[in-house]
């Protein structure tokens, strides 16, 4: 019989049988490197190529240089497409977080928050995050925050210091540590932290890191991100779709988990076909 | 539509760092599990350990696998190890090779210069492919072997999202540089670069096992392309890459 996701795939036709939200996604330019169409038309055009119905993002402007005009940025694409675009309100501590976090927190596609402590050279468990963790605690929206197995800003151990001090916060770790050599203490550590959820997204994970994932921790506690425009959408899509779990552990993964994250806030932004 | 899908770049063997890789029907399994059912292969022994005994244990392990094709790790021959370029591609056709990769910067060499100027040449007269990884040699010197050896086909590998900048320059400059796709997860990249190349420049390639096969698979399947380009890029190219000036080398 057919797998109903790797069939839709190697027959070249779009996922219409599962919820699939992207739980790490971007929009418009960055300096580094080239990237052909990042705006937001494309990125659902893409979308809709694959199945994807909603994708929850940041700029790069917000993370990379200026966290107010690039929230507005996000702001504007949850606008422009509306249902299929949520927004992560961008938090930097040195860019006056608490207000950004009063100037969205009425908007209804900004479901969350994001954090870059490396672009931003902060460390996660800082006291210019405080304002983050007292929103998040207040209003229940889950905060994704980059990690890096190794880095001074982000490591697993700020994670789990974090967590620990938060424990009514759900936090996504993004990238789950984005390194081979950090991903089994970074499962570890979410085993430990109930409210840490791993976000699969970055150019290293490989199936089994992911089935690992899932058999340690559950289905519910591991989400499809994939990055994109920063990085495209169906690098990390296809590890989910083929990993050796169960149809219903995979749709979890792929949607299921990230809906619930999300609850009414997705809900109120739905649209229905 | 069923898109039959050639790998340019697959390994068997262990892996030192992850537990990943392993004999054929480790890679048998990992390919097919995503439907690939062709690739060409070199042995992580002759990469990690030891080049000519890798380059023997591959021709024994995939003896008897229809599909997967061997391809040897080439290097200088200034200690004496391999008797000399023209005698390592002799012994390559003899065994049926398809193609050669070099690892330069593992291995201890550069990709230019005096050194690896005669493996070049036998590898171009021979008719192989030359694979190498794009963190192995800087793209100044894979575009400056490109120029300096015009009848060698250079294939880029391992090519990262961050690139795009560097592989346009060389794609323009040069007509005999193509890259493997297994790596290239820069957005919309597949698309724009046929849109401005061609897909003759472009091979299907996994990664496997240092990658997972289902992220290219996933992104030439589910790329906007139309399905003749597709299978282009998925085999076709490859097919024609390795053929041999007077016919098919499958």
């Amino acid at each position: 019989m057919t797998d109903p996701l790797t069939g839709p795939l190697l027959g070249r036709r779009p996922l219409t049988n599962a919820v699939v939200i992207d739980a790490h996604a971007h929009l418009g330019s960055y300096a580094r490197f080239f990237i052909p169409s990042p705006d937001s038309d494309a990125m659902v055009r893409v979308m809709d190529r694959c199945g994807v119905q909603q994708a929850v993002l940041s700029s790069h402007l917000a993370i990379a240089q200026d966290s107010q005009d690039g929230n507005e940025l996000t702001a504007r694409a949850t606008e422009r497409h509306p249902g299929r675009l949520l927004g992560y309100i961008v938090a930097n501590p040195h860019q006056d977080p608490q207000g950004e976090l009063d100037r969205w927190a009425g908007h209804p596609a900004m479901v969350g928050i994001k954090l870059h402590p490396d672009l931003h050279e902060y460390p996660l468990t800082g006291p210019g995050y405080a304002p983050v963790w007292d929103h998040a605690a207040r209003t229940g929206m889950p905060v994704l925050t980059h990690t890096w197995a190794g880095s001074s800003y982000n490591d697993l151990e700020q994670v789990r210091e974090v967590a620990t001090g938060n424990p009514g916060v759900r936090i996504l770790a993004g990238h789950a540590g984005a390194l081979r050599s950090g991903y089994p203490a970074m499962i570890d550590m979410a085993l430990q932290c109930g409210n840490v959820y791993l976000e699969v997204c970055g150019t290293y994970l490989t199936r089994h890191w992911l089935e690992q994932m899932v058999r340690t921790l559950g289905p519910e506690r591991v989400l499809y991100g994939s990055d994109f425009p920063f990085i495209d959408l169906r690098y990390s899509i296809g590890r989910v779709v083929f990993a050796r779990l169960s149809l219903a552990e995979r749709l979890s993964v792929l949607g299921g988990a990230m809906s619930k994250l999300l609850g009414q806030r997705r809900l109120d932004q739905e649209v229905v076909p | 539509m069923s898109v039959p899908l050639f790998d340019v770049n697959a390994m068997i063997g262990r892996l030192p760092n992850e537990p990943a890789g392993g004999p054929v029907d480790t890679l048998r399994a990992s390919l097919g599990r995503t439907g690939v059912h062709e690739a060409i292969v070199s042995h992580v022994r002759a990469w990690k350990h030891d080049i000519a005994l890798g380059n023997r244990l591959l021709l024994t392990e995939l003896a008897g696998h229809s599909g997967l094709y061997p391809c040897w790790v080439a290097a200088p021959d200034t200690c004496g190890e391999f008797g000399g370029a023209d005698r390592f591609a002799a012994a390559a056709l003899d065994a049926g090779i398809v193609a050669v990769r070099v690892f330069p910067d593992d291995h201890g060499y550069r990709l230019t210069g005096p050194d690896l100027t005669d493996v070049l040449d036998a590898v171009a007269e021979a008719s192989f492919p030359l694979l190498v990884d794009a963190d192995q040699a800087s793209w100044d010197d894979i575009e400056a072997v490109a120029h300096e050896h015009p009848r060698l086909r250079l294939v880029v590998c391992t090519v990262g999202y961050r690139t795009m900048r560097r592989i346009s320059g060389v794609l323009a400059r040069t007509g005999n540089v193509m890259i493997d796709l297994s790596y290239l997860g820069t957005h919309l990249a597949v698309e724009w670069l046929v849109e401005r190349f061609g897909p003759e420049r472009l091979l299907f390639g996994t990664g496997t096992p240092r990658r997972d096969p289902a992220d290219a698979v996933t992104r030439l399947m589910w790329s906007e392309l139309d399905d003749e380009t597709v299978a282009a890029i998925g085999s076709g190219n490859l097919r024609s890459l390795i053929a041999t000036p007077g016919g098919q080398r499958l």
